[in-house]
Order: structure tokens, then sequence, then C-alpha cells
């Protein structure tokens, strides 16, 4: 992992097909199929290798965003129950109520 | 020798970077250029391993660090 310390491996890995990769996939397959038809090519069937290529890249971009983006907000996640845990008196425990307290009695008129 | 002299010997030679009108040509979809093709489809065949062996990776280094494998 380039920018990720080593504490990011205790994570679990995020799955080969996962948001970022699909969405940056298509994407890549969009730029193709534009490159195509700005150079007044058929969208679909033309540069099949050149949709390839950009499908992958777009995928293996997103799986490392994926990746980075769960060390991030597990590092918030970290923080902020380091934080909840040093400073109890800030979070008091709150007294539930069910609904039959609250609730005002039911006489059926029928 | 002027540099200008040295240069003039580039359209001939490197005809990528230079393009001028006596040897530029349109690109002809029924001849594709099979270096570029291949490279494009090796590149991406390369891709995918690397992703594949990166992911094997990280999934062996989690059950290892976590002390379920």
């Amino acid at each position: 992992m380039g920018l990720l310390p080593d504490e990011a491996k205790v994570l679990p890995p995020p799955g080969i097909v996962n948001r970022n990769s699909v969405w940056f996939g298509l994407c890549g397959w969009a730029t193709a199929m534009l490159h195509n038809s700005l150079n007044r090519r058929p969208a679909l069937k033309a540069g099949v290798h050149r949709q390839a290529l950009f499908i992958t890249v777009g995928w293996f971009i997103g799986y490392h965003l994926t990746k980075y983006e769960n060390y991030k907000y597990a590092t918030l996640d970290r923080d902020m129950n380091e934080y909840i845990r040093l400073h109890p008196n800030e979070f008091p425990e709150k007294e539930r109520k069910t609904f039959a307290e609250i609730v005002e009695p039911f006489h059926p008129i029928r | 020798m002027p540099l200008g002299r040295l240069l003039l010997r580039t359209s001939t030679v490197n005809k990528m970077i230079s393009r001028n009108s006596f040897v530029a040509s349109k690109p002809d979809p029924s001849k594709p250029n099979m270096l570029r093709v291949g490279l494009a489809f090796g590149s991406t065949a390369f891709l995918w391993a690397l992703l594949f062996k990166q992911h094997s990776t990280d999934v062996h280094e989690y059950k290892t660090r976590n002390g379920l494998q």
C-alpha cells in the first residue's frame, strides 16, 4: 500500500467487486465510448482494446480508493470512540421510555 | 553544425512526433496497429493480475493480523 500506513492492514480488504470499482470502471467505459463517438467510430464495437484498458484502469483505481476510504473512516471511528471513552460525562445514558408509558390509554368507541 | 540542420532529419526518421503534410495519413480502421492493440490487452491482463494478487495478499494479511488463520 503506497499511501496507507501499516496499521491499515488490520482492516478487512474490500471485495474485488466494490462500489468505487464498478463506478470508476463504468466511467472508464464511458470515456472510451466518448472517445469513439468523437472520432466518428461506432461507439460500442470499435476500439475494444481501449474500452477494456479504460475499464481495467478505472476498476484498479476504484479498488485502491475503497481501501483508502475504509482506512479514513476507520480512523475517524477510532478517534470518535476514544473521545467518547475519555469524556463519559458528556455522554450521559438517556432514560428510555417504552411506548406504553408515553401513549395515552385507548378507549375504543365502536 | 547548427541544431536546425540536425533536426531536419527528424521528419523522415521519427514519424510519430513530427507529422507534416508530406508524411501524415488518416488513421485507417481496417489496418489496426497490432502493437498498440497487443500492448493495450497485455497491460489490461497485467493490471487484472496485479489486482487479484494485491487482493489475495490483503486477505492473507488481514487473516494473519487478526489471528483468524
